[in-house]
């Protein structure tokens, strides 16, 4: 049975508005759903937390040493660093190394462990210190991850909007040539590797524009006032920027075109055209808010995303976001910057997700919120 | 929504969009300013008042890991302590000492007592005094800290030091040594006025931001791991800089390093890709200059005997083939160091000889004769010797035919041709007959498995050498094959004494000839292959500045403090 316009209608208002009702059975149930779903969540969290402390001491090489391959350096300094980076404790009870067993150790107080030093120390929001800055990992991802977020997210924003007409327009104009031009653009622009379309977008923009291939400023100059380091930042910005969008955008594309193609093969959009409704009116009313759905799933995973940076975009433009961080972490064995960096994107994602399975229930009325 | 809000809405945020993604006007660097095309003025005008600053932009793919001199540990932090503070003595391009803080130095009778004659009317940054005082507070602060990485090991020979008067600083040594030059070198005047308030434990943890020293160039901004800027000291009593500013940038991708320099965003590079250098030479405005350094790489064979195995942590696993010398020099035959700088280096080095580079200047044995590139030999060596193939797949046997001569060949991961080269002698160490198993591993990996493990057959690996061969030298010693220094295990009690010796040699032809003598005995017995001596490579556009310094035939270092205080914009 196809349902109508006007069914339809009443069908997802009556939803709704049971839905965003204060009283009544559904609440309860929704208000146990959200709560199941942020446990949920929090769970999720600390065996990924869990999974990254032991992962990290996987990795070979001792971090005491980090740096000090030259031996003019003495037993000594190494052995006061792995002190000063409380290596020299057990990594739980029993366990010496990552495979090393010591019975001895099992007498251990489990609280003098790194593992548990480490869970305390994230209760009061201590994430450790750098083991080659040597200052708090708080301080250094808070600096990377403002950075990153300016680079990403106006690049997100453009690749959205700019991908969601483009898919709605292909997925509406199927088969012509505007929709297989749009179609061989975005599987192109998605396959380009970032770092090559990056190294090709400043060699490109600093010959022909002038544009800076490096950094987020430009070192020694002196602004006067806040519009000068705006308009610094920004053509930092836009080489780095435009890269990702356009990686971006061919994903967008493609994802919308695909669902806009499904919600347009649907009954009620037939009867929509039967009705006499213009096309603008079925694309916008009916077409572009379904076909939204698995974008709004693509959007919020991307956007939980974005405080890992993009790696690949920031080691080529040199920008000091969180990429770079995490990158230069794993070159120097620093654990607790490695640590850090991945519970921010671990919390990010988890966060996109539950917001995305509470969205859902508002946007979709066929997922309950029980 | 309505139809007509939901238009405006996407509109709008559109325009939002397009409007942070345009190009916004800028203000433009500060450079020199381009000649103006207009009328000349009627009459003679004064020139203005204030020319344009000149800033110095270096391009470089590191970055200072400290600027606590005491804790640095890479070569761009010693790059920005050379700029920034002074020694008693300097080390010039060509490799000679000058008096730089110490304006005369003499030594007693016995080489145990030196008087340096401190100049006058030096001053810190900061614009106080710095006397002798100071100095002494400095060397005995480096004294004090075993935990100092490099500049404790300089001041191990050190008894005493006191500051007799403002200008008069004596170092009283425990016994004679010839390279007290060498010592002094790198240890940077420290102001005692802001370092002696330092509690002892903090001290390698003191981020020193300011870096307050007496150098040609002082700290203006810092941004750890991205860039540094320094500004001339133009009172600088021996190199007042000509230029305003300097500013070393950092660029992790090495296209973008280039690009850079092409488009005239960096001023000098100081790390040039080598697949680059052939196109930046056809660029007019770019000159590439390739010169020495103190880097060399080695092939190291484990040749550590069973009765000095490392209690602790030796596993000593070494091939018994490698231990035979004739096999070794069997293989120094069979190396063509020529096509490995050709192939792996476009050509960017030279052939290796002794385990001292030739940039050192005349401590380099210069009479040493290599093992000539000799298949014939190396295989006919090694026939006599009893290694043949007795069942005939190419790979020879022990004489008892125990074992084929397969050997396990590591490179760590962080040397970028050292794949490459692996795969070159395994093609030329096959003709003769040996076989090795090329395993590029993780740095750490690779130091876990050479020493004082010698859990290993042949290593790839590399040294970068102080201005004094000493500390090079010291490497094959017997005493060190325990505490993981020494790399091969090499145990010769006549290289022992003779490192003792010009340890103690005051007299620098004495103590040359000792020098020589070892590397010969180095040569001889071949615990290393030398392949080659690195090049130092780096470029700057022509156009812009000049006055850099660099001699024929010395170290390349167009960013020590000599050639940036020379350096002067283009006019």
């Amino acid at each position: 049975m196809s349902l109508g316009e006007g069914e339809y209608l009443v069908v997802r208002g009556g939803a709704l508005a049971l839905a965003l009702s204060s009283k009544g059975n559904m609440n309860m149930g929704r208000r146990g759903y959200v709560l199941r779903k942020v446990a949920g969540s929090l769970l999720t969290i600390f065996i990924v937390l869990l999974i990254n402390f032991f992962l990290f001491r996987v990795i070979p090489g001792d971090p005491a040493k980090a740096g000090l391959k030259d031996p003019r350096v003495r037993p000594e300094m190494i052995e006061a660093q792995r002190i000063r980076f409380g290596l020299d404790k057990p990594v739980i009870n029993c366990f010496k190394g990552q495979m090393v067993f010591e019975a001895s150790l099992c007498a251990v107080n489990p609280f003098d462990t790194q593992l548990f030093i480490y869970i305390g120390n994230l209760f009061k929001g201590d994430l450790g210190i750098s083991y080659d800055q040597k200052r708090p990992v708080a301080d250094i991802l808070r600096e990377r991850i403002g950075n990153t977020v300016i680079l990403l997210l106006g690049a997100e924003l453009f690749a959205i909007i700019l991908g969601s007409l483009l898919g709605l327009v292909a997925g509406w104009k199927r088969k012509t040539r505007l929709d297989t031009s749009a179609l061989i653009f975005s599987l192109t622009a998605w396959s380009l590797p970032t770092f090559w379309l990056g190294i090709l977008m400043f060699m490109l923009g600093s010959s022909a524009f002038g544009l800076p291939v490096n950094g987020m400023r430009t070192t020694g100059l002196t602004y006067a006032n806040f519009g000068e380091e705006l308009a610094d930042v920004a053509r930092h910005w836009l080489l780095p920027s435009l890269t990702y969008a356009i990686v971006l955008l061919g994903q967008y594309m493609i994802v919308m075109r695909a669902s806009v193609l499904e919600v347009l093969s649907e009954d009620y959009i037939l009867t929509a055209k039967a009705k006499g409704l213009t096309n603008f009116q079925i694309l916008k009313d009916h077409a572009l808010k379904n076909a939204m759905l698995p974008m709004v799933t693509l959007v919020l995973l991307n956007l939980g995303f974005t405080v890992s940076g993009a790696v690949e975009l920031e080691r080529v433009f040199s920008w000091p976001g969180v990429g770079l961080a995490i990158v230069e972490a794993v070159a120097r064995k620093d654990y607790p910057v490695l640590q850090g960096a991945f519970l921010v994107v671990t919390i990010s994602v988890i966060f996109a997700n539950l917001l995305m399975d509470l969205l859902y229930t508002y946007l979709d009325p066929r997922v309950k919120a029980e | 929504m309505s139809t007509r809000k939901w238009y405006l809405t996407l509109v709008l945020a559109l325009a939002l969009i397009v409007s942070a993604c345009g190009p916004a006007q800028t203000p433009a660097p500060t450079q020199p300013p381009a000649p103006q095309a207009t009328q000349p003025p009627p009459r003679t005008e004064p020139p203005p008042a204030t020319p344009e600053p000149a800033i110095l932009r270096i391009g470089w793919s590191g970055a200072p890991d400290s600027l606590n001199p005491a804790a640095g540990l890479l070569s761009e932090a010693y790059t920005i302590y050379e700029l920034t503070y002074d020694t008693l003595i300097g080390l010039d391009l060509s490799g000679k000492y000058y008096p730089e803080l110490a304006e005369s130095w003499e030594v007693s009778d016995d080489g145990t007592v030196w008087t340096f004659h401190l100049r006058e009317g030096v001053k810190f940054h900061d614009g106080t005094d710095f006397t002798a005082e100071d100095m002494a507070f400095t060397i005995q602060f480096y004294k004090d800290h075993e935990e100092f990485p490099y500049l404790n090991t300089y001041t191990l020979n050190f008894e005493k030091v006191e500051a007799t008067d403002d200008s008069t600083l004596v170092i009283t040594l425990g016994a004679p040594i010839g390279n007290m030059e060498s010592q002094v070198l790198f240890l940077y005047a420290l102001p005692k006025h802001v370092w002696e308030g330092i509690a002892f434990d903090e001290a390698i943890k003191f981020e020193n931001l300011e870096m307050i020293g007496t150098g040609p160039f002082k700290v203006v901004n810092y941004v750890r791991d991205q860039s540094i800027e320094l500004a001339a000291n133009t009172d600088h009593y021996l190199n007042p800089p000509k230029i305003d500013r300097v500013i070393f940038q950092t660029y992790e991708s090495s296209d973008a390093l280039v690009q850079a320099l092409r488009e005239g965003q960096a001023d000098l590079i100081t790390d040039v890709p080598q697949t680059t250098i052939a196109s930046l030479k056809q660029e007019a405005n770019i000159t590439v200059q390739v010169g020495g350094s103190r880097s060399l790489r080695d092939i190291i064979f484990n040749v550590v005997p069973d009765d000095k195995c490392p209690a602790e942590g030796g596993v000593c696993s070494g091939h018994p083939a490698i231990k035979d010398k004739v096999v070794r020099q069997a293989l120094a035959h069979a190396t063509d160091k020529q096509q490995i700088i050709d192939v792996a280096l476009l050509g960017l080095g030279t052939p290796g000889l002794s385990l001292v580079p030739r940039s050192l200047g005349d401590w380099f044995n210069s009479e040493l004769e290599d093992y000539a590139y000799d298949v014939d030999l190396a295989n006919k060596m090694l026939d006599d010797a009893g290694y043949k193939d007795t069942d005939g797949d190419g790979v020879r046997e022990m004489p008892d035919g125990s074992q084929p001569l397969q050997f396990r060949f590591l490179i760590p991961s962080d040397i970028v041709t050292g794949a490459r080269e692996g795969d070159l002698l395994k093609a030329m160490w096959a003709e003769v007959g040996v076989a090795i198993d090329v395993q590029v591993l993780e740095p750490d990996t690779v130091t876990a498995a050479c020493c004082p493990a010698f859990d290993y057959d042949v290593l790839l690996w590399g040294w970068g050498a102080d201005p004094d061969p000493a500390w090079l030298l010291d490497v094959l010693r017997t005493d060190n094959i325990d505490n993981g220094f020494s790399e091969t295990g090499y145990s010769n009690p006549v290289y022992d004494q003779l490192f003792v010796d010009q340890s103690t040699a005051v007299d620098h032809e004495a103590r040359k000839a000792i020098i020589w003598e070892m590397q010969k005995i180095a040569l001889e017995d071949v615990p290393y292959i030398i392949p080659y001596y690195q090049n130092n490579v780096m470029a700057y556009r022509s156009d812009k500045f000049t006055g850099y310094v660099y001699v024929e035939g010395g170290l390349l270092s167009l960013d020590d403090p000599l050639s940036l205080s020379n350096v002067e914009p283009v006019r």
